[in-house]
């Protein structure tokens, strides 16, 4: 069963690159990045698959158990786009041709010079004969990152105004996870990157950690009455969890001025640092007016990454404007 | 390729149930699975799985020492050299601080021991004895494969996105001159006469061959598409040649005559290859298909089809046929 299922997946990937990827890229002189673009098809199909358990399995759930009935869902459309170029893999293959060269040069530089980058598995060598416990090592390490990136997207106003946008949707469903701006989505993978040369972090556990984590975003923005149980919610970043984060209203307290809940993965960074919110209740979601430079409530996808941008420069001239 | 974490976990389960049914074993086959950070351990008599061992992050390429006493796996992103008993396939020990190795040789003086780094442009030079760095050079770009000529003088390796082949002099420790040649340069191997270097082009298709004292192309032989990688039969006269595509295969070439004699279909991505010492058998690992085929070199048919794990990449048995 299970080597049946392996055969038949791999049997469409190979497929899929033979016929559509393997003929240009031998064109053009690319033959290298073969190797690579079989994971891209892989990210493809995973993509696809994705899709069709939300569309056969969640976006019932949605239907069945709503947590808030809408009048008509036109503002989810424009998410449904931004999940399709991320999730099909136009985003983070993108994201990633602007990125790998950069520290491919850095690496290449760094090494041509003796330096080997440190990985995790330097102060824990029992870990290299333990590959799953491992790839959950790598899973916190990344996850407890995220969780300041994403703080930080909140705290910096240029950064807030690119984030905004992804904060702007009142009607969150499970599509509204991939809805991100461009340069957001860039400074995510930067970010990442930093991470993974920093602990050492396989190219080949790339598509696993992010299947993780899109499972989990997924969920954590779905409209749906959803719960993991009383301790589940204590470990997994849940829907009613997720929803406070991005509450129409911030929760009282200094601590919450830049907002609450930005765990990803696990909620225990929220109960370190400070952020935790919980409350009983499930607030509207969205973003309350004059809380963002630039105004980030259209609903067209270039119409969104304008505003990010104008805003983002706004935030930056007016930062400037007050140190002179 | 599926993810990291499925594939560990399935591969767990599906190794456990080969070890729990499978009888003892006369003769082993390694094969690395470069994208699992395994290898598959594979009785040669019955063609059965018998075992799976951690190596590392990304092993790529295998080798075994002059006295086939041990299998030195290339872990690229581990930047360890791991040893394998070739006999039992139980790990000896572990070289650490070699920075990215992805391709290996031996020197025929046994006095140097050569990697390349394909993703980040360099290749190295230890002393095979005491493996202190002795030489580094920055190679752009993508070396790949390497050869040497038969007093040691050169190793010759191949710049897969430069189109090139370099000759680096061991005993000055510098590149002594580049060729053009076809269109993403991959395998390479120096011929019986120690006359000719054999060059696979996958974006060209064909294998190239150099009079590499001349340093000029004297025939191209067309193989097939996505020509990738060189093994000798064993006879001093016949290389196998594999054509690294889905619907793959693996062709004869005559070094005698420079051209093709047999042809075998061998689906899933053919890539490094090894052949019975009787030469009734050559073995390839389908990079695509997660398996290792068996071509019965007789009937010329593919007899078996091995399932491994992700990527298998370097093959080795001790039984194997001359290098020659």
């Amino acid at each position: 069963m299970i080597q049946q299922f392996l055969d038949a997946f791999v049997t469409v990937q190979g497929w899929l690159l033979d016929t559509l990827v393997q003929p240009p890229l031998l064109a053009l002189g690319l033959g290298s990045y073969i190797e690579l673009a079989f994971d891209g098809v892989e990210i493809f199909m995973w993509g696809v698959l994705q899709l069709l358990v939300a569309l056969l399995v969640l976006r019932p759930l949605e239907t069945l158990r709503p947590l808030e009935r809408w009048r008509d869902r036109k503002a989810v459309r424009v998410d449904l786009l931004y999940t399709l170029l991320d999730r099909l893999g136009v985003i983070p293959l993108a994201v990633f041709a602007l990125i790998a060269p950069i520290f491919v040069e850095l690496e290449g530089w760094l090494r041509f010079r003796g330096f080997i980058p440190p990985q995790i598995e330097d102060l824990l060598p029992a870990l290299e004969r333990a590959p799953l416990i491992a790839f959950f090592v790598y899973l916190v390490v990344l996850d407890f990152a995220e969780y300041w990136r994403h703080r930080l997207s909140h705290t910096f106003r240029w950064w807030w105004a690119l984030h905004a946008i992804h904060h702007s949707q009142r009607q969150m469903s499970l599509w509204t996870d991939s809805r991100n701006h461009l340069l957001d989505d860039v400074i995510g993978g930067l970010w990442f990157a930093v991470v993974a040369l920093l602990i050492g972090i396989p190219p080949g556990h790339f598509i696993g950690l992010m299947l993780v984590v899109k499972l989990v975003e997924n969920l954590s923005h779905i409209n749906a009455r959803l719960s993991y149980g009383r301790v589940g919610e204590q470990l997994i970043v849940g829907p009613h969890y997720h929803r406070w984060h991005h509450s129409l209203a911030l929760p009282p307290g200094p601590a919450f001025r830049h907002g609450c809940n930005f765990a990803v993965l696990f909620p225990v960074w929220d109960w370190l640092f400070g952020t935790l919110y919980l409350a009983r209740d499930n607030p509207p979601t969205g973003i309350a007016p004059n809380t963002v430079p630039g105004t980030p409530d259209h609903d067209g996808f270039w119409r969104q990454q304008w505003d990010g941008l104008r805003g983002m420069w706004e935030a930056l001239h007016a930062a400037r404007k007050q140190r002179s | 390729m599926l993810s990291t974490f499925t594939r560990h976990a399935l591969q767990t389960l599906c190794s456990t149930i080969v070890v729990l049914t499978t009888p003892a074993h006369a003769g082993l086959a390694v094969a690395l699975n470069s994208a699992d950070g395994t290898v598959s351990l594979i009785d040669t008599t019955t063609y059965q799985v018998v075992g799976k061992e951690i190596a590392c992050k990304e092993p790529h390429h295998l080798l075994p020492t002059p006295d086939d006493s041990s299998l030195i796996v290339a872990c690229s992103a581990s930047n360890q050299l791991v040893f394998f008993d070739p006999k039992t396939g139980k790990e000896q020990r572990r070289i650490r601080d070699i920075s990215d190795p992805y391709q290996l040789g031996f020197s025929p003086d046994r006095k140097w021991f050569v990697t390349t780094s394909l993703r980040l442009d360099r290749v190295d030079v230890y002393d095979a004895q005491t493996m202190q760095l002795k030489g580094r050079v920055h190679a752009p770009r993508t070396p790949s494969h390497l050869a040497f000529d038969d007093d040691s003088r050169y190793v010759f390796v191949t710049l897969q996105d430069s189109n090139e082949v370099m000759a680096f002099n061991l005993a000055t420790m510098r590149p002594e001159w580049f060729l053009p040649v076809g269109a993403t340069p991959a395998g390479i191997l120096m011929s019986p006469d120690n006359r000719y270097l054999m060059v696979a082009c996958m974006g060209a298709g064909h294998v190239e061959i150099i009079d590499w004292r001349e340093q000029k192309t004297v025939k191209t032989v067309p193989a097939g598409t996505a020509t990738h990688n060189l093994q000798p039969r064993g006879d001093g006269r016949h290389y196998f040649v594999s054509n690294r595509s889905m619907n793959g295969s693996i062709v004869l070439l005559d070094t005698q005559t420079m051209s093709i004699t047999e042809r075998y279909d061998v689906p899933g991505g053919p890539d490094d290859m090894e052949v019975r010492a009787d030469g009734k058998e050559l073995w390839a690992t389908a990079r695509f298909a997660r398996r290792v085929q068996v071509v019965d070199l007789t009937t010329k048919q593919l007899v078996r089809s091995i399932p491994v794990g992700s990527s298998p990449h370097g093959v080795f048995f001790l039984d194997h046929a001359g290098r020659r």
